[in-house]
């Protein structure tokens, strides 16, 4: 009676569709297996994420996990970010003012219009390459990294001596996603009834305190699935700030395969991180708008 | 008379307070380069930062995610000998030399060969070691194959993107394709696939991907193509950095240092375990 629940009844078109599926994958499979020349070692894997230091002797993080969590901090943070971005974004294109409106539209029409991995260059190299020097970050987070209580600092931040990367490539893939993120709050807010706005105008409200109390919490509510979508794209884009050497999943995989030569099971694993990352979220933000 | 010497002795003067405004502008021209020099910087700042790129056996993470190779011991001991720490960015292959140039670190000690056109972006110092690239090529497509028969419309190589090797295969087989990759794992797996007749790539790679794969694999010719000599690559316009970097290679071969952790690198096997390959 349970496996009945468990198992829907299946159509015999159902049957059908499912064993040509299998099939089609069994054939792929075959002619992968035929033409490939290649001796896996997915037993190597395993260390490769959760590693016995032969040395300190204890259980750590080794590179693809440690890979995997500068993802999860440089999502994270550029996902803050380009909300904060965003947001100023598309109020500025909503403004009335007509210079600020240009502005925020040339911004926005520029990285909608290039390649990601064109602006990411060009904003690694004309941007935060001179703003981490204009800082000194790279000095500051060396002498944390230097100093003894350096624990907090990596919970958030990792190994302090790349902190000026992550800096880097946060920053960058925030002012791309901004642009996207931008749109969705402007569409948010040009949303709203016109109605609402006028009644906020007259009871009198300004300018502001009609966007702060009448638009926004209103837009806000409308815009929180796209921007949970962006949000997912915005992980699967951060595998492109590897090409300015940030220390994420994407580069450690890189250079697992370049010191072991395990291209396909590296590879593969990378995949199923992302994979897990953005379905698992995909499923968790599909349960929070129930 | 009286004139004619007077002047002659403003003359002098002039002539005098120029020379020296002359020399005294030249010193302070030379105070704020040496001023200026990378090596000041690493001193200040009391750590060197080095640009690297995976390249097996040059630099590797180890099964400890630790970097280890033969440019690791050589930049830590560089470090060591100047009393600072080492700091290693690895760098996209790709990107490593505009890395450079726009300051992300010091010097890049990543088995870089010298080559002009490299050269006329970044200053190098004298080699430290010199390796030559070899051909590795797939035994039932290339089976009998003379130097000439490779250089043909018909015959692929695969590349990594930005290695010495593309110029390389480019000048010794003109008339052959070239597929080029962006790590050092791929090209070799097309080979073993079949897809492209044969890679070149820097000794020991070729010898060792060949005894893995005896049936499909083969190294051709037993010489090396171009050896160029691997050297440290900084920015332009330093010549206390050259002066430096070239002594203590310098000091390095001849007390045959460099030789040795060379020979425990790229013949040795003893490393292996710390490396699965």
């Amino acid at each position: 009676m349970r496996v009945t629940r468990l198992i829907p009844r299946l159509h015999w078109v159902d049957w059908v569709i499912l064993a040509l599926v299998i099939l089609f994958v069994g054939y792929v499979w075959t002619q992968i297996a035929g033409t490939l020349n290649y001796k896996w070692r997915w037993h190597l894997i395993p260390n490769y994420i959760l590693g016995w230091h032969t040395v300190r002797e204890e259980w750590f993080a080794n590179l693809l996990l440690q890979g995997l969590m500068t993802t999860i901090r440089i999502c994270i943070y550029a996902g803050l970010l380009s909300l904060v971005f965003g947001v100023i974004l598309g109020l500025a294109r909503t403004s009335r003012n007509l210079t600020v409106q240009l502005l925020a539209r040339t911004y926005v029409e520029f990285l909608r219009n290039i390649p990601p991995v064109v602006v990411i260059f060009i904003f690694f190299f004309f941007l935060s390459v001179p703003m981490i020097e204009a800082l000194g970050l790279e000095r500051w987070a060396r002498g944390i990294a230097r100093s003894e209580d350096a624990a907090v600092w990596e919970f958030f931040f990792g190994n302090m001596r790349l902190f000026p990367q992550l800096v880097a490539g946060t920053v960058v893939l925030a002012l791309f996603e901004s642009a996207f993120v931008g749109e969705i709050i402007r569409a948010g807010i040009q949303s709203i009834e016109r109605g609402q706005r006028e009644a906020a105008r007259s009871i009198g409200m300004t300018h502001w305190q009609e966007m702060r109390y009448i638009v926004l919490p209103q837009a806000m509510k409308k815009v929180v699935p796209p921007l949970a979508n962006q949000f997912i794209s915005l992980v699967k884009d951060s595998s492109i700030v590897s090409l300015i050497s940030v220390q994420e999943l994407t580069f450690k995989t890189l250079e697992l395969v370049a010191s072991t030569r395990m291209i396909f099971e590296a590879w593969l694993t990378c995949a199923a991180f992302y994979f897990v990352i953005c379905f698992g979220l995909s499923r968790l933000f599909a349960r929070l708008e129930r | 008379m009286t004139l004619t010497k007077r002047a002659l002795g403003l003359a002098l003067a002039a002539g005098l307070a120029l020379g020296g405004a002359g020399q005294t502008l030249a010193q302070s021209a030379t105070q704020a380069l040496s001023s200026e020099s990378v090596i000041e910087s690493i001193k200040r700042e009391g750590v060197l930062k080095v640009g690297i790129s995976m390249f097996r056996p040059w630099t590797m993470r180890d099964v400890n995610g630790d970097l280890v190779g033969f440019e690791i011991d050589v930049a830590q001991k560089l470090a060591d000998d100047m009393g600072v720490d080492v700091e290693w960015t690895p760098t996209a292959w790709d990107g490593i030399i505009p890395a450079l140039v726009a300051g992300q670190f010091d010097v890049i000690i990543s088995g870089m060969s010298i080559r002009a056109s490299r050269n006329l972006t970044i200053n190098f110092s004298d080699p430290y070691a010199y390796s030559g690239a070899t051909v590795l090529a797939n035994r039932a497509m290339t089976e009998g194959f003379s130097l000439e028969d490779f250089n043909s419309p018909d015959v692929t190589f695969a590349a990594r993107r930005g290695a010495t090797t593309v110029e390389t295969i480019m000048s010794q087989f003109p008339l052959a394709q070239i597929v080029q990759f962006d790590d050092e794992g791929a090209p070799t797996q097309e080979v073993l696939n079949g897809n492209v007749h044969a890679t070149m790539a820097s000794e020991p790679l070729p010898s060792s991907e060949a005894r893995r794969y005896p049936e499909t694999l083969y190294v051709p010719f037993d010489y090396a193509f171009e050896a160029s000599g691997e050297a440290f690559a900084m920015r332009k316009g330093d010549p206390d950095a050259i002066n430096f970097f070239n002594n203590w290679i310098g000091v390095h071969t001849r007390n045959g240092w460099l030789k040795e952790r060379h020979d425990y690198w790229f013949r040795g096997e003893e490393w292996a375990d710390m490396v699965p390959d």
